[in-house]
């Protein structure tokens, strides 16, 4: 049982400094991202509405690979409720989704 | 008789939705899929459809549901005999939605119940990186769904943390599709969006049958600029205590999202129930329980995701056994009126 869970711990160590790791050698990639599809949010739009989309949507779940701006406003109603958003963070979000 | 109610509720929803702006346009999102699971030497089945609408009337009211259509199918006898099949069909939520202030929505109807994070936040088939849920979520969630009112939203919002609520008190309700138990609880969490980091607390208060307070705690971490994921729950109540864990890390920093292996996301889920006392009905295993979980998850294209994971379960006072589960998952969102798509 003690083998077990000393073998458990050193895997669980292995795997954290690996994905630290990857995530330090491409921080910078990420950082440069500039699109403003949902999915793109993800890896670092620099707008405040996609830093909240991909804050708050990603907490959950990954984004969409897209939302037509007409599917937008529902969409973003709905997150408001789930994810507890602020009107005014709403409206940044709103605003990324359908510029 | 009740699903001509549905009908024609939904019907009047999308006469209202019609009448109002333009860029109310109701969507019709969710998930489907089929899901494979063998147990020992069990194997089941389950084909799942779980429509989500959502309909903004003007600017302050939203309507929401959410259904579970779901095929259970298995052998007669277990591991013998032909297949059979039993259909069931859950109306998860139908709520309406009033968005009070920047800090305060109201919602009536019926709700999941916000206790934790995976019953609200990750049970849908298309969130959840596993097929299952925890065996300790069933704690201080009173069956899943709640029929009463709800007062929720962030106490203080700014870019550095968010303090977010909820409230709510449910009736007993023993209307077929509609059943909810009298219960009263709340949720308190804190969000740190720089960290991507959220800890919260819940309680739940059963006001019916054997009365008993639930309460637990969740933490949630999605690492800024990182596709990986942190999520966990701890849970007590009369019945026991338990608690689950889980991470992903997909691995698209290896070629991007689209390539071959950055479409690929190991998971890894460990979880354990601690049976206290026996209550009838209340959902969770009848002793104690630990499974060890690791997965494969792969992201094709057009929102389809294929499943795959095998855990170890020990059960106290019975055989151990291994659990496979495949599964395949889609994703939908469109529009439910007909217009230009810019």
């Amino acid at each position: 049982m003690r083998r077990r869970i000393f073998a458990a711990v050193v895997l669980v160590c292995m795997w954290s400094t690996f994905v630290l790791a990857v995530a330090q050698t491409n921080a910078k990639r990420s950082q440069n991202d500039s699109k403003s599809k949902p999915s793109d949010a993800a890896t670092g739009s620099q707008t405040d509405g996609g830093k909240l989309f991909q804050a708050n949507c990603g907490r959950c779940h990954n984004p969409p690979e897209s939302i037509s701006p007409r599917e937008a406003r529902a969409v973003v109603r709905h997150m408001r409720v789930r994810a507890m958003l602020s009107a005014e963070d709403e409206k940044l979000i709103l605003k990324f989704l359908a510029p | 008789m009740g699903a001509r109610v549905l009908l024609a509720f939904t019907l009047a929803l999308f006469g209202l939705s019609s009448a109002s702006a333009q860029s109310d346009t109701p969507i019709l999102s969710g998930g489907a899929g089929f899901f494979s699971a063998t147990q020992g030497d069990t194997t089941f089945f389950q084909p799942v459809v779980a429509p989500v609408l959502v309909v903004p009337l003007g600017e302050k009211w939203l309507v929401e549901s959410r259904a579970d259509l779901r095929g259970f199918i298995s052998r007669e006898n277990g591991s013998t005999g032909p297949y059979q099949g039993q259909f069931f069909g859950t109306l998860e939520y139908l709520q309406l939605d009033y968005n009070a202030n920047s800090h305060l929505t109201i919602t009536a109807g019926r709700f999941l119940t916000p206790f934790g994070i995976f019953n609200e936040r990750i049970s849908a088939i298309w969130i959840n990186k596993f097929q299952d849920a925890p065996a300790m979520a069933a704690i201080g969630i009173a069956g899943g769904y709640s029929d009463g009112f709800m007062l929720r939203g962030a106490l203080i919002s700014n870019d550095r943390y968010v303090v977010n609520y909820t409230t709510y008190f449910s009736t007993l309700s023993t209307v077929n599709k509609f059943e909810s138990e009298r219960t009263f609880g709340a949720r308190l969490g804190v969000f740190l969006p720089r960290l991507g980091l959220e800890v919260g607390t819940s309680y739940q208060r059963k006001l019916q049958d054997q009365r008993m307070n639930s309460v637990g705690t969740h933490l949630s971490w999605t690492p800024p600029g990182l596709p990986a994921e942190v999520k966990g729950e701890w849970a007590h109540s009369l019945s026991g205590h338990g608690y689950w864990i889980q991470g992903g890390y997909r691995l698209s920093q290896f070629g991007g999202p689209d390539s071959a292996i950055g479409r690929l996301e190991p998971v890894f889920r460990m979880q354990q129930f601690f049976r206290s006392r026996l209550i009838a009905g209340d959902s969770l295993p009848s002793t104690n329980v630990r499974r060890p979980e690791f997965g494969l998850n792969y992201y094709l294209p057009r929102e389809v995701r294929l499943n795959a994971s095998y855990g170890r379960q020990f059960i106290s006072q019975s055989t151990d056994v291994n659990v496979w589960e495949f599964g395949i998952t889609y994703r939908f969102l469109f529009p439910l009126l007909p217009g230009e798509s810019k």
